[in-house]
């Protein structure tokens, strides 16, 4: 499955001669699970917005299953599903009653599937419970609950774990995994818990001042030339291997008896080939995989992360 | 358009679920029971007649002769009662039994509760957008394939469906209250009101239909007014207090500027249509189809707006 569920063509957003979104393009395949990331005011929410229609683009175009949204409204969304920021709901009404109120906006869309939807995030204790006696995260599970009523081809999860308990977050992330793999849904995740966004997604994309500034695939091995990460060194002669970094100049530190070498992973093979050569003893190598928080760091320079 | 009557379909659930909707009926039923009340104890001089109407009617006019005789010639006295006389002679003189006060009449009084209608109308039609907008609801209701027109066209119906409603409860709810106080008429009463050409003999019903009627047309407007200024600022209290302010204010506004002549052209001139009836025009040279036409053009240029801002406008966060 490599179709295209959603792309952004050069997506731009102009708001008082300010552009806040400088022209992104990307696209999602159906089965994917995509990670937008990006530090506060990065635009994410801004793009977000304009995929489902809340607010217009100043230039480019948007295609849901290769239909614009700009041309089509009605249906490019329909097949759509999304939580846009926190999951809102009629206080004054049942659970039951604003996913009836939801669902009746559109065609053919039966009770059995919203009892399906009710059951399947275990809404069916509250569901006749007036939504304002509802905790965060049982809006949380309704705010999923609406945004799949009508088998959405792409889902767009803004924070979708937000003020869920651990067991509940493990859930949506198994629930969100089984739809992109056996319906082909394609999901678009923003989320500040960039650790989430590690588990779940397949790709991700980090958005800076209103530009996608990096795109790479979640278990992509580190492959860039010039990317250094910290690879630990356990080894018996201590002072002799300190001699060898010295002589390659690959800067490192000492953490008791260890060695922490900054360094790129191609070079590891013939670090540990000279050590054996020069008969040092060597208990373990461990490259640190950097996680995606400090790549996310290294590349938006430590900002504040929404 | 089944979706169309769906979207009607839900918004009327959103405000009739709501307790404050109820508190609206309650209010208004109270306000019938307490005119009836009222009327009950205070006119005790509606007099009832009985099959001697012909000989009760000239007792009458003889007690207010000699009311008349008493004064010196002017004031509310002598005007009253020579109208009321004129009027038992129009019943004399064409053989008509005078009504009995009963329900169809006590609704027909009533229809000055059309104007609380409007205030309850005016706050609900103030709240329909801009509330969703409050709940945070609104980001959900715009991510479906209905377009925002449709969104936008399905609640300023509702708002009007709510209004005729309330209109059908008003009227169903003070029949039968006039029927327990008063008595019912019949099905299809005539009584005798007053016009500019004289007397004249009418059903109740086309009088009662005309005076809802009238009152409308200001339900109308200030509606469509508030439902546009809630539409374009987002808050419902700022509409509300508009539209209420100009209910009810309307010919204060007409009043002060009436030394002008373009006066006319004021929405407020025109929202009172009875004027045509009553032949007293506000300003010289005024006619049904000029106000009517001016009253449409208003309409219009509500909707436009409200459709403009509402179909054009990004839908920020929350509280921004």
């Amino acid at each position: 499955m490599k179709d295209v569920a959603l792309q952004l063509i050069n997506l731009k957003k102009t708001i008082n001669k300010k552009e806040i979104i400088k022209g992104i393009s990307l696209q999602v395949n159906q089965g994917e699970v995509y990670g937008l990331i990006g530090p506060n005011g990065a635009g994410k929410t801004t793009t977000i917005r304009m995929i489902v229609g809340l607010m217009n683009m100043t230039d480019g175009d948007i295609k849901i299953l290769g239909q614009s949204i700009r041309l089509n409204f009605s249906d490019s969304i329909r097949n759509v599903g999304a939580i846009v920021e926190n999951p809102e709901f009629y206080p004054f009404m049942t659970g039951m009653q604003n996913l009836k109120h939801f669902a009746k906006m559109y065609d053919h869309l039966s009770e059995e599937r919203i009892k399906e939807v009710v059951s399947l995030l275990g809404l069916e204790k509250v569901i006749h419970q007036k939504v304002k006696t509802y905790s965060l995260g049982m809006r949380q599970r309704l705010g999923i609950a609406q945004a799949i009523l009508h088998k959405p081809k792409v889902l767009i999860l803004d924070e979708p774990t937000n003020g869920l308990d651990p067991a509940g977050i493990r859930e949506i992330r198994e629930y969100i995994r089984k739809l992109a793999d056996e319906e082909h849904v394609a999901v678009i995740i923003s989320s500040h818990l960039l650790s989430e966004i590690e588990l779940i997604c397949d790709r991700i994309g980090i958005i800076q001042h209103g530009e996608l500034i990096s795109e790479r695939m979640v278990d992509e091995p580190e492959v860039d030339e010039n990317h250094h990460s910290k690879v630990i060194f356990d080894v018996k002669e201590f002072e002799q291997a300190q001699g060898i970094f010295n002589e390659l100049q690959i800067p490192f530190e000492v953490d008791k008896h260890r060695l922490i070498a900054e360094m790129n992973r191609e070079k590891i093979p013939s670090v540990i080939k000279m050590f054996v050569e020069r008969d040092i003893s060597i208990f373990g190598v461990t490259a640190v995989k950097a996680s995606l928080e400090d790549q996310f760091l290294e590349l938006t320079g430590g900002n504040v992360i929404e | 358009m089944s979706k169309f009557f769906r979207l009607i379909g839900n918004e009327l659930f959103k405000i009739f679920i709501r307790k404050s909707t109820w508190v609206m009926f309650i209010s208004l039923a109270a306000l019938v029971i307490f005119g009836a009340f009222l009327t009950k104890t205070l006119n005790e001089m509606n007099t009832t007649y009985s099959d001697n109407w012909r000989e009760e009617l000239q007792e009458e006019n003889e007690q207010f002769e000699k009311e008349i005789a008493g004064e010196d010639g002017e004031g509310f006295v002598v005007t009253y009662n020579g109208e009321k006389i004129a009027e038992n002679n129009y019943y004399l003189e064409n053989d008509i039994k005078p009504l009995n006060y009963g329900a169809w009449q006590f609704t027909l009084d009533n229809a000055g509760l059309v104007s609380v209608i409007s205030l309850f109308t005016i706050i609900i039609g103030a709240g329909i957008i801009s509330n969703e907008y409050n709940w945070g609801t609104l980001k959900l209701l715009l991510i479906r394939p209905v377009s925002r027109t449709t969104v936008l066209f399905s609640k300023f119906t509702s708002v009007f469906v709510f209004g005729l409603i309330m209109m059908i409860f008003l009227i169903v709810f003070s029949l039968l209250t006039g029927s327990i106080f008063f008595g019912f008429e019949g099905f299809n009463p005539k009584f005798v009101i007053s016009t500019a050409e004289g007397f004249k003999h009418v059903p109740i019903i086309s009088e009662l239909l005309s005076s809802y009627g009238y009152k409308v047309v200001n339900l109308i407007m200030m509606t469509t007014l508030a439902f546009m200024i809630s539409t374009i600022f987002r808050n419902s209290s700022l509409a509300i207090g508009v539209g209420i302010f100009l209910l009810m204010g309307g010919n204060i506004i007409v009043g002060i500027l009436s030394r002008y002549d373009w006066v006319k052209y004021i929405l407020f001139a025109n929202i009172d249509l009875q004027q045509y009836k009553t032949g007293n025009v506000l300003v010289e040279g005024m006619t049904l189809g000029f106000s009517v036409t001016n009253l449409i053009v208003h309409f219009i240029a509500f909707l436009i707006i409200s459709w403009l801002v509402f179909t054009k406008r990004d839908v920020v966060a929350t509280g921004e």
